[in-house]
């Protein structure tokens, strides 16, 4: 007995010097200060925005008119706006209207891309063909205009709010890129011996996909995932701001940031304009640099 | 070279019907009816509206509606304009010369700062000076571009009254004077400025990589070692080969900035054809909100194509 389990023993201590991709890229990560700083300050402007609305539940919308344009304050830390609005109140609403587009069109247009380049790329063949050419179509079509249209068209018919209209467009334009990168990995992926095992004890395709070649591919879409997040924001801001996204009853980054195309209020109550513009630049700034970490978290070939 | 030509622009075509169709039956689904344009909305009695309804081919099916609407298009009949009450192709060629006018002055800047700067950092990487460029880098690549307009208008419009904040051109000038040039440049430089940048970032890190890369090939050190000047080695030598996958990129610039032309018109009220597209969006302008996307979609497809032509032409190792 005494030899066996000396050999197992020694076999446990050799299994755990191997770590795995997910536990050698936390290691790097962590390792990265840029990026553990960047998602410190990503999680606490999403913990904000979030819990915020809860903890400060004054009104939003009501309007003061005795107390408009008000310079920042002991009361009011960013001041107000024209109509009296608290700006402080405003930013942290704003900024959860603007990160719920961001990351709920994020996980949507991920699982859609995904969903979709991993069935082009695991059947080949005619299937692959024709989804494609689809997908090129839509990689081709620009995006902003397209947005632009189908948003106008989704909130015409008045029966989805601002906020879910602009996820629904995106959605449905944004899933080409995704769907490419992971039909190209998909496609040198399943060429690997696993999958013919799973195929010969008759494993069903959905499930050598999702169980099997998906979480292989994983890190590639989590990198993307993470560009995608960012785009997402930028581009609700930016079509908020120029008056084409969510419509301007509901705070986002973007709409609050419209206020600036006045000039009274660009030129003299920067009070208004700042926060959102500081807040969407931290933003996009600190998911930009945990993208790059995990980029770099994932790729084999860094040491560090 | 020219039968590839010719089979991409051929299969192009299916891209471009599919487009049409999808155009039409967006502006098909728009709320109201997008096609009412001659209509003339202050008489409202119901038998004048059927009856020109009727005249103007409403109750046709769908399939002719669209076949009409394309034929027209193709001839450079847009319909007409709701909010203008012109025909929309005068409407969109007024403001076309202004977007182009910028578009070219943004390229020309875009250009003139991603090459000093990428040459710079490539002839010189890992000093302080690549590594503020690498900063500039950085920040063009994540600050949004409208925040970097708005900032812009803000200091050298507002705070330093150096520029204009809006507008194309002072108003009442005479056509093709020398005041009337200047004033046309000196309003574009501000918008020119914030779009150009916008790809400036992404071209200076192409060109200080590929440097870089270029700089430890054999045929630099076989330069070198024949006596050849390090000036002349950069300017010369290596700058032919990293210029070639720059070019491709202009093609792909045109969807860039059209997105791009979009915004910056806007944000800076000057009046080309991303304002008007947006000002037809809140107006419900249908004709020209088709038109417009029509043509945006036409020019990405033709950025795509001379892309793809390009390649070819300045990479002799492609063969088709």
């Amino acid at each position: 007995m005494e030899p066996a389990t000396e050999f197992e023993e020694e076999k446990i201590v050799d299994m755990e010097k191997f770590d795995s991709t997910w536990t050698i890229a936390r290691k790097k990560f962590i390792k990265n200060k840029i990026a553990m700083i960047s998602l410190c300050l990503l999680l606490f402007i999403i913990a904000f925005s979030f819990l915020g609305p809860f903890i400060l539940t004054d009104d939003i919308t009501r309007i003061h008119t005795d107390k408009s344009n008000l310079e920042p304050s002991s009361e009011h830390w960013f001041g107000t706006d024209r109509n009296g609005r608290d700006m402080f109140l405003r930013t942290i609403h704003g900024g959860k209207v603007s990160l719920t587009i961001g990351i709920v069109s994020m996980f949507a247009v991920t699982i859609i891309g995904s969903t979709i380049g991993a069935i082009a790329g695991y059947f080949g063949g005619m299937m692959d063909n024709l989804i494609m050419r689809f997908t090129d179509f839509v990689l081709t079509i620009p995006f902003t205009v397209f947005i632009i249209v189908l948003n106008t068209i989704l909130l015409g018919y008045e029966r989805v709010t601002g906020m879910w209209s602009l996820i629904i467009v995106f959605s449905l334009l944004g899933w080409g890129s995704v769907a490419r990168i992971v039909r190209s990995k998909i496609l040198s992926e399943k060429e690997n011996e696993y999958v013919l095992a799973a195929k010969s004890i008759g494993t069903k395709s959905s499930k050598i996909i999702s169980r099997h070649l998906i979480p292989n591919v994983m890190t590639i879409i989590i990198v993307q995932a993470t560009l995608l997040l960012a785009l997402y924001i930028v581009a609700e801001a930016g079509l908020s701001f120029i008056g084409v996204g969510v419509p301007p009853d509901t705070p986002s980054w973007g709409n609050m940031l419209m206020e600036a195309r006045q000039t009274d209020v660009l030129k003299n109550k920067p009070w208004i304009w700042v926060p959102p513009a500081v807040c969407i630049t931290l933003t996009i700034l600190s998911i930009n640099f945990v993208g790059e970490g995990l980029k770099d978290a994932f790729d084999p070939k860094t040491t560090k | 070279m020219i039968t590839y030509s010719l089979r991409r622009i051929v299969s192009m075509l299916p891209i471009l019907i599919l487009v049409s169709v999808v155009v039409f039956f967006l502006a098909k689904m728009m709320p109201g009816d997008p096609f009412t344009g001659e209509i003339d909305p202050n008489n409202t009695k119901p038998e004048y509206i059927e009856e020109m309804r009727e005249k103007l081919g409403y109750n046709d099916p769908i399939p002719t509606q669209y076949a009409r609407w394309i034929g027209n298009f193709v001839q450079g009949d847009f319909g007409k304009s709701t909010k203008y009450k012109k025909p929309a192709i005068e409407v969109i060629k007024d403001k076309l010369p202004n977007t182009i006018f910028l578009a070219v002055c943004a390229l020309i800047i875009t250009y003139l700062l991603a090459f000093s700067l990428g040459m710079y950092a490539g002839r010189k990487p890992h000093t302080i000076g690549d590594h503020a460029i690498g900063i500039f880098n950085y920040g063009g690549l994540a600050i949004p571009q409208y925040i970097v307009a708005i900032v812009a208008i803000y200091f050298f419009a507002f705070k330093l009254g150096w520029l204009p904040s809006s507008g194309s051109i002072k108003p009442g000038l005479e056509h093709g004077t020398w005041e009337f040039w200047s004033s046309r440049f000196y309003h574009v430089i501000l918008p020119a400025f914030t779009l150009g940048l916008l790809s400036t970032a992404s071209y200076t890190q192409f060109l200080r990589n590929d440097i870089i890369q270029n700089s430890r090939m054999d045929y630099v050190r076989s330069a070198r070692a024949r006596g050849t000047s390090e000036s002349s080695i950069y300017n010369k030598h290596i700058l032919r080969n990293s210029i070639i996958p720059l070019i491709t990129f202009f093609g792909f610039d045109l969807a860039t900035l059209i997105s791009g032309a979009i915004i910056t018109e806007t944000i800076f009220t000057y009046p080309g054809i991303g304002m008007l597209f947006i000002d037809s969006i809140t107006s419900r302008d249908y004709p020209i909100i088709m038109s417009l996307t029509m043509i945006f979609s036409l020019l990405t497809l033709l950025g795509n194509l001379v892309a793809d032509i390009l390649y070819g032409i300045v990479d002799p190792r492609i063969r088709y």
